[in-house]
């Protein structure tokens, strides 16, 4: 018996008969249960194993103090209304925003931050982390600090330009055909059915194999990316204009003007790779959105005020913007937060597979790739941006449950 | 006839607590009650009043997300909240039993109605499968049901609701309890099936000297039932005394505000004699919805200017549907409809921003019909701007006058938001956005049924006045006679899809009627304690809702 | 009944249209290509005899049309043409594959599905208690993390530093059955990790709302004990919700055994997909693709199939 062992128990054993002194139910509930399977762990893997929980439960308590903190520093710097929605957080949701913050500040400040560039070659392969490189080097000799540290930008951007692309086509046809119904209603949903019917990964592959190689140049990808944002944009014109003529004239001319400058500004930012993926993902994701843009706008669209603003002769675009879009910001927000996650997830799982974002931009998928035989060595090394990319989608993930509890309870 | 026996039920300061955001707030704040056996009890109130948690605090029963907190609730001498939970479970059922508001969603859709009827009576092991199966059919030959024998062997959904509504009051008397819970048994019925249910009930209930509960917001159904009536507000109690009492002496402002007859009556106005065509004439209107059988048969009656019709009708008689017809929801299969002797287009997609504007809408429930994100400025101002063209002080000017015309004080509401106001303040921001489009028509869809009396009379008060200032006409749609007693001018009953009969209010309500406008205007309850009993004496029990709907010949000299 | 055949048969004869549907976009998805699979196998070097030689060889010669119905005739007879990279006969190089993807998506399935209703019920019966809380967030970290990471994760501490199993799950024909558990137990329990929570979330979910009926409160209402709730008037109505997602996850599995095959180096489907992608071997490509899709949808229509048999609304007609 260790003395740390000796501690271990009497601290477990003290705080749970503290709890039950103190009627605490479910803390009582939950030391005591830890200290019942302790005895099982410590049995079968030995003070090594209480160890790890000891450490694991201090960096619970740790993110917990942060989170606790980084919630009270939100509440005072919000303003009224926001600081009373704040204070119904719980703690995982405030740890949920405190992640989102810190990866915000490393991806916009990413080369203020990371001590070397993404693609700098600065020794050897694998070599060990020491004063100079946190993480150490990786397959090629490059930084993994540094490249973690710019894979918050290229990664996460990505994601988020595929989502917003997504969000775009699906909500907006989500709108219209909860206002319109009819033919159009049917149409769009039953398309959306059968490109929902091949699993996401999948299809996926299947579009980055014909559009992956050769097809990944400036000008397919430019095209695509414009013939993307002009279906997107008729739906605004059809909204907008619904039987004017002249309207559709003007609409569709700025249209081609809007696709066409986004395309180009797309293409500064990112290179045709990535836009192909962006529209891959967009392609996918954009039937999800409709579905549940669809069922939250339907819900909307029956009530009796939507009715009156229909029977006044109110055009579309009044109804999507005055009328329904108010009703249903907060179930939007929160599915924009899990359509995220999934198309975060699906990058980074192409990625790792080696037909996502390529190198030599840092990317968290293709670096636990790269460096993976590093794990048959027993090195962590290589989990370190798999943990990235699961800690974000974590946190976005306690954020949005924070919020769907809350836009579920209001009805209450 | 108070039963002065025995005390069944004793509760002391009842006090119960609810959880939201995030902390318990009271409910119920302190309330008194004391029930003797065979006595019926009546709570009543308005929504919100608390009588629903109350009673099932009678069975010591808290649902999820309330708490019953430092009170008594004291059972045949058994002290509920102090009782185990194993001890409170053996009294449901058995000896306190509950009937639901909706039959529908509380009968479980997976087993059949007799399997759920015996499960009390088998489980308490009070009498064998075969025995209680009997029992139940006894007990559903007793509540008048078509087919005793079988109708139990059916699956929930197999029912209708006031059938069912019978078959799960059956099920509550299946172990012979001495307390029932009835929690707005007949709420979710029309009037004509309502009285089969009641009169059933109460049937039963005197068979068996059963102590009840009868929890109700409907002053007239609770004078039927109850021995006694306890009035509720927000959780505390006004006042209690027996139904008599009550009625013709109540003693509370209250008290006295819910039984004030509706005192408002508008003079009858009569058709124009120099020949101006009718405002809104519905011509053989026949329509469906997609793919869907018939809803609307020969439908065709006239509205003038200036004039008030009342259309009257069940659930699915087609009243609403005749509504979304004139206004172009719904474009009619057969048949038109003419606005000052001119078509009116049927789809309201093509009707000039004019036609629109001259026909509009109130709707029964204020709280979706006002977009909740919107200020009352911005829903009032927004028929006016886009009508009128309206912009900055002008617009202004006329919101303010228009919410002068409803009689709230503009510089107080205009920055509100809809969630901020009472149920009748909604209403009539209901009215003035109607009133914005400057129209001649108004569609009045059950605008009073879901507000209180006293608020639903100011309502009327407040349309009749509009009425006669901008010389409107009304199409009032509804199921409530006194409604149609107060402020129609003439009356338009449907039932089926079909209108059965039409003509000016004082001649509908004189007899000779035609058979089901006679049979609704008898199924009205009313305020007397008597009015039930005289009904089924007159009619007898086997001529009263369904099965005196059914009876109907369609050959009637009265049939139009 | 006839109203439930009815039922039935309308909903398969949507699983076969949609299924026809994607064979259609995954078939011509591949002709969007700049010149043709020919170029595409021969390469920038090819001289135009060649290539007409190869096109005539593949059959290019002959209208879009036609060479997709020939495909789909083929495909329905599970022959899906040539690999292009190595010559051989598709079918046969993903039979086997596809029965070793089968074998571990049962054996995930096995244990996940039985872990996971069993727990989900149980969270939903102590919903709002601390369990309920650590249970949503344990569920929700594991569905956030990729699939890599909760491979490399096992691999690192089962198989590297603690050696209990093998890291990666080479198969060989003379493996025994409990051989053949032991070498694929750490893909599968990847698998296992990310699907229950999955399901866990869900099947809670389906058991509160349930719990929320208005018959539920009856039951108590009438004294049920709260064994008999569960058995007698929860679980008969549960049963739609629960196939629904059994079915929802088993999907699901389809793709999380992708990533899951090319941690674990296992000779699954899923791994000739990826390779055939980045080799670009189209008819490969396109036949992984019909299948993985063709399973989706069938695994959809089971649930739907399901909830349909047990809706008591439709099993007894009016």
């Amino acid at each position: 018996m260790s003395v740390f062992v000796i501690i271990y128990y009497t601290l477990l054993l003290g705080a749970s008969c503290l709890a039950a002194y103190f009627n605490k139910r479910s803390a009582f509930l939950l030391i005591f249960s830890l200290t019942l399977v302790s005895f099982i762990l410590g049995i079968v893997g030995g003070p090594g194993a209480l160890r790890s929980v000891a450490i694991a439960a201090g960096l619970l308590a740790l993110a917990a103090m942060v989170s606790y903190a980084f919630r009270e520093f939100l509440i005072v710097i919000a303003s009224t209304n926001m600081a009373k929605e704040l204070r119904t957080a719980p703690l995982t949701a405030a740890f949920g925003m405190f992640v989102i913050f810190t990866y915000a500040i490393a991806g916009i400040f990413a080369p203020v931050i990371a001590p070397f560039g993404e693609a700098e070659i600065i020794s050897s392969a694998f070599a060990p982390a020491d004063e100079t490189m946190l993480l150490g080097a990786d397959q090629l000799g490059r930084d993994m600090f540094s490249r973690i540290i710019y894979g918050a930008r290229n990664t996460v951007a990505l994601a988020l330009a595929g989502t917003v692309l997504a969000f775009l086509l699906g909500a907006l046809a989500g709108l219209l055909a909860a206002v319109n119904g009819g033919w159009f209603d049917q149409l769009i949903a039953r398309t959306s059915d059968v490109i929902m019917s091949i699993p996401s990964l999948i299809f996926a592959l299947l579009m980055l194999s014909i559009f992956g190689g050769e097809l990944a140049n400036d000008t397919t990808s430019f095209w695509l990316l414009t013939g993307f944002m002009m279906v997107t944009g008729l739906l605004v014109v059809t909204a907008v204009f619904e039987n004017n003529i002249i309207g559709w004239a003007i609409g569709l001319a700025a249209l081609v003007g809007v696709s066409v400058a986004f395309a180009g500004f797309m293409l500064i930012i990112f290179n045709p790779s990535e836009i192909i993926l962006v529209l891959v993902v967009a392609v996918i994701y954009s039937p999800r959105v409709f579905r549940l843009t669809r069922a939250v706008a339907g819900n909307v669209v029956v009530m009796d005020y939507i009715e009156a603003a229909k029977l006044r002769g109110e055009k579309t675009w009044y109804l999507i913007r005055r009328e329904i879009l108010p009703n249903s910001t907060a179930p939007l927000v929160a599915e924009f937060g899990l359509e995220f996650c999934f198309v975060f997830l699906l990058i980074a799982g192409l990625s790792f597979l080696g037909l996502g974002i390529q190198p030599p931009t840092a990317d968290w998928g293709s670096m636990v790739r790269e460096n993976a035989t590093l794990v048959s060595f027993g090195e962590i090394t290589p989990l370190i941006p798999a943990a990235a990319i699961a800690l974000l989608t974590v946190a976005v993930n306690f954020v949005v449950d924070w919020m769907l509890y809350r836009s579920s309870g209001l009805k209450v | 006839m108070i039963k002065k026996k025995d005390v069944l039920l004793k509760i002391r300061d009842l006090k119960i607590q609810g959880y939201s955001d995030e902390t318990w707030v009271d409910i119920i704040k302190g309330i008194d009650l004391t029930l003797h056996r065979g006595e019926v009890m009546g709570l009543i109130g308005e929504s919100g009043a608390g009588k629903s948690t109350i009673g099932a605090a009678c069975m010591g029963y808290a649902r999820d997300g309330t708490r019953i907190v430092d009170s008594s609730i004291e059972f045949d001498g058994m002290e509920l909240t102090t009782a185990t939970e194993a001890d409170r479970r053996m009294l449901r059922g058995s000896r306190i039993a509950y009937v639901a508001q909706s039959a529908a969603a509380s009968f479980n859709p997976a087993h059949k109605i007799i399997d759920q009827h015996t499960e009390a009576p088998l489980q308490y092991r009070l009498k064998k499968r075969m025995e209680a199966q009997e029992d139940a059919m006894e007990l559903y030959e007793k509540l008048r049901l078509p087919n005793p024998q079988e109708i139990g062997f059916r699956y929930p959904h197999q029912v209708s609701g006031g059938q069912l509504q019978r078959a799960m009051t059956a099920m509550a008397m299946s172990c012979r309890p001495d307390l029932i819970i009835f929690d707005e048994p007949t709420t979710a019925l029309d009037v004509t099936t309502q009285i089969e249910v009641l009169s059933a009930i109460r049937d039963i209930v005197d068979e068996f000297n059963t102590a009840a509960i009868y929890i109700t917001h409907d002053l007239a159904v609770v004078a039927q039932m109850a021995d006694t009536i306890k009035v509720l507000l927000k959780g505390e109690e006004v006042e209690e005394a027996s139904t008599r009492e009550m009625l013709e002496n109540p003693k509370e402002d209250y008290t006295k505000s819910l039984w004030a007859v509706r005192g408002f009556k508008s003079p009858q106005r009569h058709r124009p004699t120099d020949g101006t065509p009718p405002l809104i004439s519905v011509k053989n209107v026949d329509a469906s919805y997609t793919g869907g059988e018939k809803v609307l048969d020969d439908v065709s009656f006239d509205i003038y200017p200036g004039m008030t019709v009342a259309v009257v009708g069940e659930s699915g008689s087609g009243k609403s549907t005749t509504a979304r017809v004139i206004t172009g929801l719904l474009p009619p299969s057969k048949g038109e409809v003419l606005f000052k002797g001119e078509p009116f287009p049927p789809d309201y997609r093509n009707r000039t921003k004019d036609q629109l504007r001259q026909c509009q809408m109130i709707y029964q429930m204020a709280d979706t019909a006002l977009n909740p994100k919107v200020r009352i400025s911005e829903i009032i101002g927004r028929p006016a701007a886009f009508y009128s063209g309206l912009k900055g002080v002008a617009l202004k000017n006329r919101i303010d006058e228009l919410l002068d015309l409803i009689e709230l004080e503009p510089a107080q509401y205009y920055n509100r938001y809809p969630a901020e106001l009472s149920g009748g303040q909604k209403q009539r921001i209901g009215i003035a956005r109607a009133l914005a489009a400057e129209p001649t028509f108004i569609v009045c869809d059950e605008v009073t049924s879901a507000l209180d009396q006293l608020v639903a009379e100011g309502i009327l008060r407040l349309l009749d006045r509009l009425q006669n200032e901008l010389n409107l006409a009304y199409m009032f749609i509804t199921h409530d006679l006194a409604t149609v007693r107060s402020i129609a001018d003439e009356v338009v009953v449907m039932q089926h899809g079909k209108v059965v009969e039409q003509g000016p209010k004082d001649e509908m309500f004189t007899p000779p009627h035609h058979p089901y406008t006679d049979l609704l205007l008898s199924s009205v309850p009313e305020m007397d304690p008597d009015w039930l009993t005289t009904l089924l004496e007159e009619r007898g029990v086997d001529n009263v809702g369904d099965a005196a709907s059914a009876k109907i010949d369609p050959k009637d000299a009265k049939v139009t | 009944m006839g109203d439930i055949l009815g039922l039935v048969a309308k909903r398969l004869g949507l699983g076969l249209i949609i299924l026809l549907v994607i064979s259609v976009i995954i078939f011509f998805m591949v002709e969007l290509l700049p010149g043709d699979i020919a170029e595409a196998v021969l390469g920038q070097g090819a001289t135009p005899e060649n290539l007409a030689a190869l096109r005539k060889e593949m059959g290019l010669d002959q209208p879009a049309i036609v060479r997709y119905l020939d495909w789909l005739s083929g495909a329905v007879m599970l022959d899906f043409g040539n690999s292009i990279v190595t010559g051989t006969s598709v079918s046969q190089t993903i039979s086997e594959r596809f029965a070793n993807t089968l074998f571990l998506a049962t054996y995930a399935a096995a244990i996940a599905v039985p872990i996971s209703i069993v727990l989900g019920i149980i969270v939903a019966l102590l919903r709002n208690s601390i369990f309920d809380r650590v249970a949503n967030v344990a569920t929700l970290t594991s569905i956030s993390s990729p699939e890599f990471f909760l491979g490399y994760i096992l691999i690192l501490y089962l198989a590297v530093k603690t050696s209990m199993f093998p890291a990666i799950a080479s198969l060989s024909s003379d493996m025994d059955f409990g051989d053949l558990l032991y070498r694929t137990f750490l893909p599968a329990l990847t698998l296992v990790l990310v699907v229950t929570a999955h399901m866990m979330r869900m099947t809670r979910a389906a058991i509160i709302n349930l719990l929320a009926s208005p018959y539920i409160e009856m039951a108590r209402l009438k004294g049920t004990p709260p064994w008999k709730v569960i058995v007698k008037h929860a679980l008969p109505n549960a049963w739609a919700p629960i196939i629904n997602v059994v079915a929802l996850n088993l999907a699901y599995l389809i793709t999380g055994v992708v990533l899951v095959e090319v941690v674990f180096v296992y000779p699954g489907i899923g791994q000739a997909l990826v390779d055939a992608v980045s080799k670009r071997d189209f008819p490969v490509v396109q036949a992984c693709c019909l299948i993985f899709a063709a399973t989706f949808i069938l695994l959809n229509l089971a649930a739907d199939v399901g909830a349909i048999l047990t809706n008591p609304r439709l099993r007894h007609p009016k």
